[in-house]
């Protein structure tokens, strides 16, 4: 879960996040209060966060630190860490197996991540009224994202993408040319994105809150105006939702960019991922260097390099909700 | 995309959780329409829930297949059944009970989920309520925690819980929950604190009460739909869990669901699938069971939390 | 940032472990189990395989215990992959197992790192006997001197054959079967039996190094590779046309029906491993499966050693005596041997391996192949792998399949591979 992400391409003050109502004019917290209350108030603010501080120095920041540090280091896990500058990067940089590992996983994210939350809005959207039955179906639909990876998954997954399997027989049916998706490089990466897809239950959920937040009174208002089923949904549902779809876009891109799970019990065997590096995402590739390839060194500059890509697109994506985004705020 | 601009009424959109006007013409046609849209909806429903299931009846059906007929095989049904891979199961995994891997996968389930609640919603109530110096400094941190992929983390914090002496125990697995570094819980129950209505505790002030008396006694009891959002994403996060247990735990009765799964294969020996896929259908039931105790405030507690992004 | 001086990089290192300090922790103490107050002692040991190994295991160390009632033995096993994954976390951390599994990849590798025991003193001390060893089994896990491992099973590489289609197409795969015999046989097979010959043999390292041993070579020297591009360019191209003639399996449907194996998938008539995965292909497959000879060059050397799997102690073990004792009680006792059977392979001393007679046939089989082996006197010698190897003999796979698939070609694959190599076993 990487929700938390959310503020991370802003100043990420909680004051300043979208969403958050403004300060209250009527001298509550927000107004000039006594030195004392100040100090008081950071008394309380230290024991509130006293366990997240003790957990941020004792568990995160130390191995993050070191992480970084070992990004400058060729350091095989044993050995003392030897410091070679950026010589992990320019390597990084020169290495073809790491470009294509970028790309895989760019192709991932642009085709996955989408479908995705298509399929998680479609079925939001089937789900949102209240009908008999509604927690059966709401259970179906979250099942598949219940199941963790396993070596049953990738048993299934490759039952049902292999040549002469259901789906190449739908895709003839069709006049497509088959072939089985699982044992083809070029393919393999379509049957991790399907089995992403199929895991929508969590942006699922959180586009059920958002299209509960929508009024019926404004359907009711455009249906009187005439507006038919598709301009409702255009005109209305994507606006008063767009917030949530925002939180959802930002969400699953990133947890797409971190993908490993997945695609290491579809293709993972020693050393590679998939069929001819098929499914090698950029995860992948870095537990490859730092675990089977005891290379900590360049496995943590992989990790920073990932950390600034999707710190950019985090900031991108900020920046363009501007454009898109309504918040209540924005309304007033 | 482009901006559609909509007649957005601020009345509505500012409380979602206000259920919306009764209007009595609506509801008569609404009632009309209903008889004839129900069929077709739950028709169309099972349609899109045929597709979305037909890996999970793969499964079912591949647990009374016998071993050679699962690995390779096209076809959805066994030819014909057995149920040997779940009687086998009453034997034991590696001479242990299968029972003792639910208890352990159950305990850590639950000891997460009791962390993540308690020092999860304290952090989100002193970023959400407190306003203390450094706050902003910290919540950056906290996002920040979050870009770096694991693995390089792995390795650092085993050395470290291994200098504590926490290795083979549950400590490693529980800890960082119960000092709330999972910062997706911390910043959902922040998100639903922020949207709460700031007059109940400024009026708690007025009448003398403290931060621990309002965070216990007001916004705790508010925010019940967030904690239990909280509570199922820990549950199933933390059962199917593998990287912690695999490195932390040494002892195979101190082992998980997760880890037992990966007992029925091996490159080098005979593989079980047949056990492996009964024993990974057997594992969806709790977390099943506990998606479908909780679904309802599930729903719930992101519509009030107001997730603005 | 910067290339700084060694007092900032001091810095950073003091501040990354700062958290640590800042809680008062210090780096003494690593041993993993220890004592207790009436003397006993606990080890932990950790091995790869599945369920029905474990049970085995744990038969065994019952038996262990009864006779060593100090001796407390703690197991913990995972898939090969997901071992190594762990021993290598845990090594590292400076806690790894007192004694546990080991392969003959992994013994420079780690004696590199100071894991490995040397376990020559227990043996001088007499808690460790390396007597009756079948076939020069006794060397196999020295290192320069050190005892690094004791053979616990061993094995061959062999070829696996599906007996029906083999019967079939009437081959008849005899010791000192040329590789021209065995090309022809697999051609046989595509033609008459509606599938293909051999599953992928060009990316079977341990199986290339035997065709190199045919030819007075080897896959590895003690320190890099002991082949050129030039040899493997042959391999491999032979490797290219077969499978664009379907002589071998089609690589895509190889890599679909994974975990299981192509043999046992039916999708080629045989396939080469080692001699004890036999078993697998039993529990997998509808057919019945047989060992036949690896074909040679020269009509009479066919490049064979005796592997194993080993035991090897951990250097930072705080009970290297229990660790000597119990390696010596898993080779040595003749109960044990009845219990494991060949899971692990053969067993190594004659006292287990005369202790086990197998029942069943592919056992018998397995029995047999390397009776036959050590008979014929085929047999050489193998040189611990340079560290590395193992990344090495994944790149080959990886390679292989790759080219095998088209998304290389030959002279590129080739290249490639020497590339990752020298990375990997440079280091």
């Amino acid at each position: 879960m990487s929700g938390s992400t959310v503020a991370a391409g802003r100043s990420a003050a909680p004051d300043r996040l979208p969403g958050s109502r403004p300060r209250s004019g009527r001298g509550g917290p927000g107004g000039p209060a006594p030195r004392r209350r100040g100090r008081r108030e950071n008394l309380a603010g230290l024991l509130f966060m006293s366990p997240w501080i003790a957990g941020f120095l004792l568990l995160t920041a130390g191995p993050m630190i070191a992480s970084l540090y070992f990004a400058f280091t060729d350091y095989n896990l044993f050995d003392a860490p030897r410091w070679i500058g950026l010589d992990n990067f320019t390597e990084m940089f020169a290495d073809a197996r790491w470009r294509h590992s970028v790309s895989v996983t760019l192709w991932y994210v642009v085709i996955g991540t989408p479908l995705k939350l298509a399929a998680a809005l479609g079925v939001a959207l089937l789900l949102s009224r209240k009908r008999r039955g509604q927690a059966f179906y709401r259970a179906a639909f979250y099942a598949p994202s219940l199941i963790g990876a396993s070596v049953s998954i990738a048993i299934v997954w490759k039952a049902i993408f292999s040549d002469d399997a259901v789906v190449d027989r739908a895709q003839r049916l069709f006049g497509l040319p088959g072939g089985g998706w699982v044992g083809d490089p070029d393919m393999i990466v379509y049957s991790l994105v399907a089995l992403t897809v199929w895991q929508f239950g969590a942006p699922m959920v959180i586009f059920l809150a958002g299209l509960k937040q929508v009024p019926v009174s404004l359907y009711e208002a455009a249906e009187v105006d005439g507006a038919g089923p598709l301009r409702r949904f255009w005109n209305i549902t994507l606006p008063m939702i767009s917030p949530v779809l925002f939180f959802n876009v930002l969400l699953e891109t990133i947890h797409s960019f971190q993908i490993f799970g997945s695609a290491y019990i579809l293709g993972g065997a020693g050393g590679t991922c998939g069929p001819a590096d098929g499914t090698l995402v950029y995860t992948c590739y870095l537990y490859i260097q730092g675990f089977e390839n005891s290379r900590m060194g360049m496995a943590s500059a992989m990790a920073w390099m990932l950390l600034l890509a999707v710190g950019l697109v985090t900031a991108v994506l900020f920046r363009s909700q501007k454009r898109w985004v309504h918040y209540e705020e924005a309304a007033r | 995309m482009t901006t559609p601009r909509t007649p957005l009424t601020p009345s509505a959109v500012a409380s979602p959780s206000r259920p919306p006007r009764p209007d009595p013409a609506a509801a008569v046609r609404a009632a009309r329409r209903r008889g004839a849209g129900s069929l077709a909806w739950h028709l169309g429903s099972l349609a899109v829930l045929a597709v979305v299931l037909y890996p999970v009846i793969w499964v079912i059906g591949g647990s009374f297949k016998p071993n050679d007929e699962i690995v390779g095989s096209l076809e959805l049904f066994p030819t014909a059944p057995i149920v040997e891979n779940f009687t086998r199961l009453a034997d034991g995994i590696a001479d242990i009970p299968v029972t003792t891997f639910f208890l352990n996968s159950t305990v850590l389930a639950l000891g997460s989920v009791v962390g993540v609640l308690f020092s999860c919603s304290l952090a989100a109530y002193a970023f959400a309520r407190i306003r203390f110096a450094g706050r902003d400094l910290l919540f950056t941190l906290m996002i920040g925690t979050l870009l770096l992929p694991y693995h390089v983390l792995l390795i650092p914090q085993y050395v470290l819980f291994q200098r504590l002496e926490l290795v083979n125990t549950y400590a490693p697995l529980l800890l960082g929950k119960y000092l709330a570094t999972e910062a997706f819980f911390v910043f959902l129950m922040m998100q639903f604190i922020r949207n709460l209505p700031k007059e109940l505790d400024e009026a708690a002030r007025l009448d003398g009460c403290g931060h621990a008396r309002i965070y216990w006694s007001i916004v705790l009891p508010l925010c019940r739909p967030a904690l239990i959002t909280s509570a199922i994403f820990t549950f199933i996060n933390a059962w199917n869990d593998f990287m912690g247990p695999l490195i932390y735990l040494n002892e195979p009765d101190k082992y998980t669901v997760s880890l037992a799964l990966k007992m029925f294969v091996d490159q080098d020996g005979v593989a079980n699938y047949g056990g492996m896929i009964a024993m990974s259908l057997i594992a969806l039931l709790p977390v099943l069971l506990f998606f479908l105790a909780f679904q309802r405030y599930l729903i719930d507690g992101m519509a009030t939390s107001g997730l603005k992004g | 940032m910067p290339r700084t001086g060694s007092v900032d990089r001091r810095g950073v290192l003091r501040l990354a472990g700062g958290s640590l300090a800042a809680f008062g922790l210090t780096a003494a103490g690593c041993g993993a189990g220890g004592g207790s107050g009436d003397g006993s002692v606990t080890i932990r040991y950790a091995w790869w395989g599945s369920d029905d190994r474990a049970k085995r295991i744990n038969e065994t160390i019952a038996l262990f215990e009864e006779k060593y009632p100090k001796i407390k033995v703690k197991t913990d096993f995972q898939p090969y992959l997901d071992f190594w994954k762990k021993f290598n976390t845990q090594a590292s951390g400076g806690n790894p197992p007192d004694v546990f599994q080991n392969a003959i990849g992994f013994l420079r590798k780690y004696d590199e790192k100071n894991v490995l025991l040397d376990l020559g003193a227990q043996v001088e001390a007499g808690h460790l006997g390396m007597d009756g060893f079948r076939a020069g089994l006794e060397k196999f896990g020295e290192v320069d001197g050190k005892l690094l491992g004791v053979p616990v099973g061993s094995n061959s590489m062999a070829l696996v054959i599906d007996e029906n289609v083999f019967r079939k197409a009437g081959i008849t795969p005899k010791p000192g079967w040329t590789w021209d015999d065995f090309d022809a046989a697999m051609v046989r097979i595509r033609d008459t039996q509606g599938r293909a010959g051999d599953s992928g043999m060009y990316g079977v390292m341990y199986l290339y190094d035997l065709y190199l041993r045919q030819h007075g070579k080897a896959f590895f020297t003690a320190k890099g590779l002991g082949f050129t591009e030039a040899d493997l360019k042959e391999w491999w191209t032979k490797a290219y046309a077969g499978v664009r003639s379907g002589v071998y399996a089609d690589p895509r449907k190889v890599a679909q029906i994974r975990p299981k194996s192509a043999l046992a998938a039916e999708l080629a008539g045989c396939e080469f491993t080692w001699d004890n995965f036999a078993v697998r292909y039993t529990s997998e497959g509808r057919s019945g499966y047989g060992l036949a000879p690896i074909p040679t060059t020269d009509g009479k050397r066919t490049g064979q050693y005796l592997g194993s799997l080993m035991l090897s102690g951990s250097k930072r073990t705080e009970h290297p005596k229990e660790v000597a004792q119990f390696i010596d009680f898993m080779v040595h006792d003749p109960e044990v041997a009845k219990i494991m059977g060949y899971d692990r392979g053969v067993p190594t001393t004659t006292a287990q391996y005369e202790a086990f007679e197998p029942t069943d046939e592919v056992n018998r089989d397995i029995a047999a192949y390397e009776d036959q082996l050590v008979a014929s006197g085929v047999l050489e010698e193998i040189t611990p792998h340079p560290s590395g190897a193992d990344v090495a003999e994944s790149a080959f796979l990886r390679l292989a399949e790759e080219l095998a698939l088209g998304k290389r070609s030959v002279d590129d694959a080739v290249r490639q591979f020497f590339s990752e190599s020298k990375t990997a076993l440079g280091r």
